[in-house]
């Protein structure tokens, strides 16, 4: 396996976790698996990495931690910009029918008005 | 003749149809590059049968005219988006002019606002100096000296925010025409559109709208509300009327303790417009919270070291002879009379060095036992609980992270703004992907971009708990 300290061309995590933001505000789907790769390639790579490899990697961590909490918000973004996608998903296939009484769900069939 | 006719006009009525249809799609294809232009698709509707040798054929269909692929919650959501990207934006941009201003400058010669926190470092150790030799000369001009650099330095910060806060009101005074300009226009296409199509979709009509009410997100935050007949009502995000079917309501603004007010009406809205989003939430964000309390931080500062430093200054003897009285006062500063206006007006009141009071009260002139009270202010909580140079600390910090956290909104609000257009796009442009494709992308980009948010926050605990011991009492 690759040891860590070998990995020279690795980005600073500061720099992964920004073109992550970037590349889910653009929806690159390709890249962010790209990234999800090299993140666990990165993981693989940690749990066999010397002390002086995880200290340098704790103070990228550290650098990128403003990064990070962008990246958050990006995500949560994300996440309420699809589940109004979705709503209008369902919306537009008719999925979702506005005016039917919640209480009918419950009332068990063949049960008559007063039936709880 | 009329089977001939009926025939004739079944066939031309197709024709017909197909060429509406193709013109449909033509002007799709023109307006492709067109802002705010949305898809239409032609609307067919079925033709009254005709009989021919007493057999019902149908008529064909007649294109009836366009539906614009269009959905107003995708396009509320983007105007929202909007409206918080640009209220973050242009408060982002005043944020960082003024920690550019505290910001030191190690290239520049002389002194700045981001000198402020060696200024009273330097200025302290002055007196500290001056333990050694009270009655030095050199060393009380010193004093002077280093009391006229941390004045100066604080002062001109304090200039410099007013002109800010000048040039933000300025900016924020000028939106207030385009937003009445695109009201205006609002309530004329809204006419308009209720008058041609109350029941359908305005096609071009309602392109124009959108476009105004997206120009509009990005000035000032809004409400949209579909009315009847096809109308939108337009309200200020706190509920303010704007545009009412076919009548706007006019934003005015005036002066008021020397800062631009907004109204609709007799109602002030400054403080709602500031949190409602757009630009001008943004401008009215720096103008009335971020630089005031910048400002109220530098009193705090000038204020508390001013009286401090007078008082001790007061309380001991000079190098004539002389303690300090209220008819005649031996400040080094200008006395503050409140903490508001300290920062602006901070300079030094005294001229001649042999007035610092080195001295204890009663104490002969080569005493230094108050030249040590004073060198000692240094690290006391004379500040609001905190020693002077952490509190410029703690200030300078806190900036700091208010910059950080608003460019990260920042950062997202954009991200999310350029998400929607994606869906938007997809939606009601000219474009070759479908609703479905978009959708898609915008699912499998947040469950990758999830996944290696889990993978980074998994290495990120890991590495930064290396080395930490856990107790276990």
């Amino acid at each position: 396996m690759q040891q860590y300290g070998a990995r020279r061309e690795m980005p600073e995590l500061k720099q992964l976790v920004t073109e992550a933001s970037r590349a889910l505000a653009r929806l690159d789907a390709s890249r962010l698996e790209e990234l999800a790769l090299s993140c666990q390639a990165l993981n693989r790579d940690l749990a066999v990495a010397g002390e002086e490899d995880r200290v340098e990697l704790a103070r990228q961590a550290r650098d990128a931690a403003g990064e990070m909490a962008a990246f958050a918000k990006v995500l949560d973004m994300t996440r309420g910009n699809l589940n109004v996608m979705f709503r209008l998903q369902q919306l537009l296939s008719g999925r979702l029918e506005y005016g039917e009484s919640p209480a009918r769900e419950w009332a068990p069939p063949g049960s008559g008005h007063g039936d709880n | 003749m009329g089977t001939i006719n009926s025939a004739f006009s079944l066939i031309s009525g197709a024709l017909n149809a197909d060429q509406a249809a193709l013109s449909i799609v033509a002007n799709n294809v023109a307006n492709a590059s067109t802002p705010g232009y949305a898809e239409e698709t032609p609307n067919w509707q079925e033709n009254q049968p005709v009989t021919i040798n007493g057999v019902q054929y149908g008529a064909g269909v007649t294109e009836t005219g366009a539906t614009s692929l269009r959905d107003r919650v995708l396009e509320q959501r983007l105007d929202q988006q909007q409206q918080l990207a640009s209220s973050s934006g242009a408060r982002l941009t005043a944020l960082n002019s003024i920690q550019a201003l505290f910001t030191p400058d190690s290239g520049s010669a002389s002194s700045t606002a981001g000198d402020i926190g060696s200024d009273i470092t330097s200025f302290f150790s002055s007196f500290a100096s001056l333990e050694a030799n009270p009655t030095n000369n050199s060393l009380r001009e010193n004093v002077l000296s280093s009391a006229t650099t941390l004045a100066g330095d604080v002062s001109n910060a304090a200039a410099s925010l007013n002109q800010q806060s000048a040039a933000l009101d300025q900016q924020a005074s000028g939106v207030t025409s385009q937003v009445n300009s695109l009201t205006t226009s609002l309530a004329q296409l809204n006419q308009q559109i209720q008058t041609a199509s109350p029941n359908a979709d305005a096609g071009p009509l309602e392109d124009q709208r959108q476009e105004d009410l997206s120009q509009l997100s990005q000035l000032i935050g809004i409400n949209q509300i579909t009315t009847e007949n096809n109308g939108i009502s337009v309200t200020t995000t706190s509920g303010q009327t704007l545009v009412s079917e076919n009548t706007s309501f006019q934003m005015t603004s005036g002066t008021e303790a020397g800062v631009t007010h907004f109204f609709v009406g007799n109602t002030d809205i400054t403080s709602q417009l500031a949190s409602g989003g757009g630009e001008l939430g943004g401008y009215l964000t720096a103008r009335d919270q971020d630089i005031p309390s910048a400002m109220n931080s530098l009193d705090q500062l000038a204020y508390n070291i001013s009286t401090k430093v007078n008082t001790l200054n007061n309380a001991g003897t000079d190098l004539e002879g002389v303690t300090g009285s209220v008819a005649s006062p031996l400040n080094i500063f200008s006395q503050p009379t409140a903490v508001a206006g300290s920062a602006v007006s901070m300079s030094v009141a005294m001229t001649d060095p042999n007035q610092i009071a080195a001295a204890a009260a009663g104490a002969a002139t080569g005493d230094n036992t108050n030249a040590t009270a004073m060198a000692n202010l240094a690290g006391q909580t004379i500040v609001n609980g905190q020693t002077p140079t952490d509190f410029f600390s703690n200030f300078a910090s806190t900036l700091g992270a208010t910059v950080s956290g608003v460019q990260d909104e920042n950062t997202a609000q954009n991200a999310s703004v350029t998400q929607l257009q994606t869906q938007n796009d997809a939606l009601s442009s000219v474009n070759l992907n479908d609703e479905a494709g978009a959708m898609s992308t915008l699912q499998s980009s947040y469950q990758a971009a999830s996944q290696v948010f889990t993978m980074l926050n998994t290495i990120m605990v890991s590495v930064l708990n290396l080395g930490v011991e856990t107790t276990v009492s």
